[in-house]
């Protein structure tokens, strides 16, 4: 006797296969969703991939094209694979995407390369970006070095230094430690403490530096390594009651970071050009799609804005929130 | 006879049934709404399929993305069928996302120290995957069912412990030395001669089979009766803290699979990835129809569950729409699928306390 | 029709139980005894320790001191599943069905019946079997259950006290407990459960239930005995005995007829 689940079960058989039918019987070409692309940010809600977007769709509207923006809402690959694949469904003619993991996006993106979009890699990086038609990314180890040196003008005496990292692995934030750490063991007055992960949580990084001024009062300066932890830090130092004594030098320049710079509690942040490298991004997924050439590996810089230069010349680096 | 199933609340009547006057509008109405629960989700995933079909004809309804649909909810079904049990029987585990992190570690671990690439290797991995999810597992399931702690502070604990122990084994650095058999076949591999995923044809496989389990054998049966009413299969003679063991001990394994799986698909142990695993998996069951408060539910609803929010997802960024509001249609969705079982539960259990949200907080023997 | 105390040995007897919880002393040396195919009413005041008494004796709770026989030899009735493997089942007055599952999962709740062959072993059900002998079971009773499909939590009061008494009776060897089996029913399916009570016992097997209800004791129990305070006070024979006797004893206002 056919029950009301065995109906159920045939009836949602039925309509799927019907759409299966429906779906193999068009078009299923190569990659070519005329005047449209996408970009996927790293996660949304962050004012740098904020700004990468106001570049994008800026520079789109010049070209002619629209602009698509998905993002997923942690730096988790696991919740960015499906937001790709769902991307590469609507066959853009070119993504560009902030991966979220060097391995775990590879495989997805050679999809969509093999689809015929073009892919541009946008701040962080693949295992293999060859599959890419161009990688952007500011020059991140140029940016950690230049941290250091703003945190030796800012206590030429040298003393203790600490890192607050996102996650090991991220070749970003990685990248810029590197290039602290290589300036910092080139100066012997300063003492490295090493590097500590927020896991991109700001209430985590408070903890870790209230922990880390526990364990050593006499710190004089922190490099957080991105928005994240620079929001984090700086709630520590100030919940420790150390503002007058820590300088801390925070990678990006979001809204509440500039103010943050503003009152005191941060002295400087090195700011990427995030709206460049959007820029940037568009203009090298143009080129592709045109079949003209382009450039394989673009380096954009930064720049330092301190409580001297915000109102100034600074202000135009600050990260949007909105565009 | 007539077919037999013996999922509660999804029965037609046996055609030589006269109803008796007094209770006749009563139970006809109850069984209508409780078969229409089934009905009703999935109408609501044929409607939304239906809308972004219209919405985007050369995208959405292609093979290549409906593709991509089900091998992403793939691993998210492995780990519904054990949630689906754990819930059934007014449980929840929270851990399952962290287990699956746990076991992809080390499993990811122990395949790198033993060297190679071969299905050997592979073997031993998923071997060892399953091993750590049947641990954390055993472990849940004793302290729930022994020890008598509730299911959502302990599953909350081995979340927390689970988690912690993966970033501790790795440094928090992952682990991307996956022998390439697994991503190749299993992560991004195909049925032979066909375009089927073969991550989901395991998946497809194992919802069968518990399926039937879960509907068909005295082990479903009983999960029901200590979801429904704990006391009354204690009174029967049912050991219902063995059965909660074995019912925590599933999930944990399936949570184990599902770390080598995810460790096939992403090629990578993802630590600080899963973020949002545990909350999907439950909102699929419950939206699938199961209830939180236990006794009802089934393994096709959870299928169907686990479709809604991965489609709405799906068509939302094929059309373009923002990020957030495909939160704002999931919860949405979730809050009626709840309100819509919590109906169903007034009229079918009359005459008992409704304070049942007390089972998720209190263990009452 | 009925008989009073027969020479036989009790079925189930009782010697010296107490029990305490916390400070409450619920039986304080209370006996009990009934024969095969009797039907005993078991009536108190309210905290006399009816409920403890039943349940002291169909295993689902330890008694401090005091023995329990089965049919003459002393047992330990550890659990309600070592009770029921003597023959004992009972119904509590909150039922134990499991609202969610239908009448014939309740009824054989625990007791399934394997299908046949090899898929038994793996925990498949021959549900067409134990489908048919619930409805012969509820028949027997004279019960109206509209659909064994459908979840009992859905059925009225007195559908599922016909459901839970069933059980008990279609699995019960020696003795069936219930308390309060009337409590909430109406006049309709109160007569059937007195008429399914005098069947049971005609069956041979014996019969004890909790009321409050006198007319009910009187008319269809052997003897009734009565708790007071922990202890049994007196056995009357209900044949014989008048409600300002049954009242008396249950109150202390008179002595027992027998002490």
């Amino acid at each position: 006797m056919i029950t009301s689940r065995t109906a159920v079960v045939a009836l949602s058989v039925a309509s799927v296969s019907a759409m299966f039918l429906a779906g193999c019987s068009s078009d299923s070409g190569s990659g070519g969703g005329s005047g449209k692309i996408a970009f996927i940010q790293g996660v949304s809600g962050d004012e740098f991939y904020i700004s990468m977007q106001c570049g994008i769709e800026a520079a789109a509207k010049d070209a002619g094209v629209t602009v698509d923006t998905q993002g997923p809402v942690k730096f988790d690959p696991t919740l960015q694979k499906p937001i790709v694949d769902s991307v590469v469904a609507s066959r853009p003619s070119a993504i560009l995407i902030a991966p979220t993991d060097v391995a775990a996006m590879q495989a997805p993106l050679e999809a969509a390369s093999r689809a015929g979009i073009k892919v541009v890699l946008v701040d962080t990086t693949l295992e293999d970006p060859s599959i890419a038609v161009s990688s952007i990314s500011s020059d991140n180890k140029g940016g950690g070095a230049e941290a250091f040196s703003a945190i030796e003008r800012l206590s030429p005496a040298g003393g203790k230094v600490l890192v607050i990292s996102t996650d090991p692995g991220v070749s970003t934030a990685d990248a810029r430690v590197e290039g602290f750490e290589e300036a910092v063991g080139a100066n012997s007055a300063f003492d490295y403490l090493g590097v500590q992960y927020s896991h991109n949580d700001p209430a985590e990084a408070a903890r870790l530096v209230s922990a880390a001024l526990a364990k050593d009062p006499d710190i004089v300066g922190i490099f957080a390594a991105n928005t994240f932890a620079a929001e984090g830090t700086a709630t520590g130092v100030r919940q420790a009651g150390k503002q007058d004594q820590v300088k801390i030098v925070g990678f990006d320049a979001g809204p509440a970071q500039v103010k943050q710079l503003r009152e005191g509690t941060v002295q400087a942040l090195i700011a990427q050009q995030p709206g460049t490298i959007g820029t940037d991004g568009v203009e090298q997924a143009m080129a592709a799609i045109d079949d003209k050439p382009v450039t394989a590996e673009i380096s954009t810089g930064f720049h330092v804005i301190t409580a001297d230069n915000i109102d100034g010349e600074g202000a135009q680096y600050v990260y949007k929130s909105s565009c | 006879m007539s077919n037999q199933t013996i999922s509660p609340s999804l029965e037609p009547l046996p055609p030589g049934d006269r109803p008796s006057r007094h209770t006749f509008d009563l139970v006809e109405s109850l069984g209508k709404l409780a078969r229409v629960q089934v009905f009703q989700i999935v109408l609501v995933l044929a409607a939304i399929c239906l809308v972004f079909s219209i919405m985007a004809p050369g995208s959405f309804p292609e093979w290549g993305n409906i593709r991509q649909i089900i091998q992403n909810v793939s691993i998210l079904a492995v780990l519904g069928i054990g949630m689906t049990f754990v819930i059934v029987t007014s449980g929840i585990d929270l851990s399952v996302g962290s287990v699956l992190v746990f076991s992809g570690v080390v499993s990811a671990k122990t395949m790198a120290a033993i060297g190679g690439d071969g299905w050997g290797v592979a073997a031993v991995g998923i071997v060892v995957a399953l091993g750590c999810g049947l641990c954390w597992g055993l472990l849940n399931g004793f302290l729930i069912g022994k020890a008598k702690v509730p299911p959502l502070i302990v599953t909350l604990g081995t979340l927390g412990g689970a988690l912690g122990l993966s970033q501790v084994i790795t440094g928090g650095v992952d682990i991307r030395d996956v022998p390439p058999v697994l991503v190749d076949t299993i992560g991004y591999g195909n049925l032979p001669a066909t375009t089927i995923p073969l991550i989901s044809s395991i998946a497809l496989v194992l919802v069968v089979i518990f399926g039937i389990v879960l509907h068909r054998t005295k082990f479903g049966l009983y999960t029901f009766a200590v979801g429904s009413k704990e006391q009354s299969a204690r009174r029967v003679g049912i050991k219902v803290d063995m059965h909660l063991v074995k019912i925590y001990a599933l999930s944990g394994t399936l949570a184990g699979l599902a770390g080598i799986l995810s460790l096939s698909q992403y090629g990578t142990t993802a630590i600080a990835g899963q973020s949002q695993t545990n909350l999907n998996v439950i909102a699929a069951v419950v939206i699938g129809g199961t209830s939180l408060f236990g006794g009802i539910g089934t393994m096709f609803g959870t299928v169907v569950g686990l479709f809604i929010p991965a489609v709405l997802q799906n068509g939302f960024v094929i059309v373009g729409v923002q990020p957030f509001w495909q939160q704002v249609a999931v919860g949405a969705v979730l809050i009626a699928a709840v309100y819509f079982d919590q109906r169903r539960r007034d009229a079918a259990s009359r005459g008992q306390s409704s304070s049942s949200l007390k089972r998720l907080w209190s263990r009452s023997p | 029709m009925a008989t009073v105390a027969p020479a036989a040995t009790p079925i189930l007897e009782a010697r010296g139980l107490s029990r305490s919880f916390g400070n409450v002393r619920a039986l304080d040396d209370a006996d009990f005894d009934i024969y095969p195919g009797e039907v005993v009413a078991l009536i108190g005041d309210n905290g006399a320790g009816k409920s403890t008494m039943v349940k002291a004796l169909s295993g689902s709770l330890a008694v401090d001191t005091g023995e329990i026989l089965f049919d003459g030899t002393a047992v330990d009735l550890d659990s309600p599943t070592v009770a029921a493997e003597l023959g004992i089942e009972t119904v509590f007055q909150d039922l134990a069905l499991a609202p969610h599952l239908n009448a014939q999962q309740n009824m054989f709740l625990g007791r399934e019946l394997p299908a046949k062959g090899p898929l038994g072993r793996l925990g498949f059900l021959d549900v067409s079997t134990m489908r048919k002998q619930s409805q012969d079971a509820l028949d027997e009773l004279g019960a109206t259950v509209r659909s064994l499909t459908v979840p009992v939590g859905s059925m009225s009061g007195g559908q599922q006290q016909a459901i839970a008494i069933a059980r008990a009776v279609a699995w019960a060897k020696g003795v069936v407990f219930l308390d309060e089996p009337t409590a909430a029913l109406g006049v309709v399916q109160t007569r059937n459960v007195l008429d399914t009570i005098r069947r049971v016992a005609d069956r041979g097997v014996a019969v004890v239930f909790i009321s409050h209800s006198m007319p009910h004791v009187m008319e269809v129990a052997d003897r009734v005995q009565v708790l007071r305070m922990g202890k049994r006070v007196a056995t009357l024979d209900a044949k014989n005995t008048t409600m300002e006797e049954l009242v008396g004893a249950m109150t202390g206002a008179t002595t027992g007829a027998t002490r």
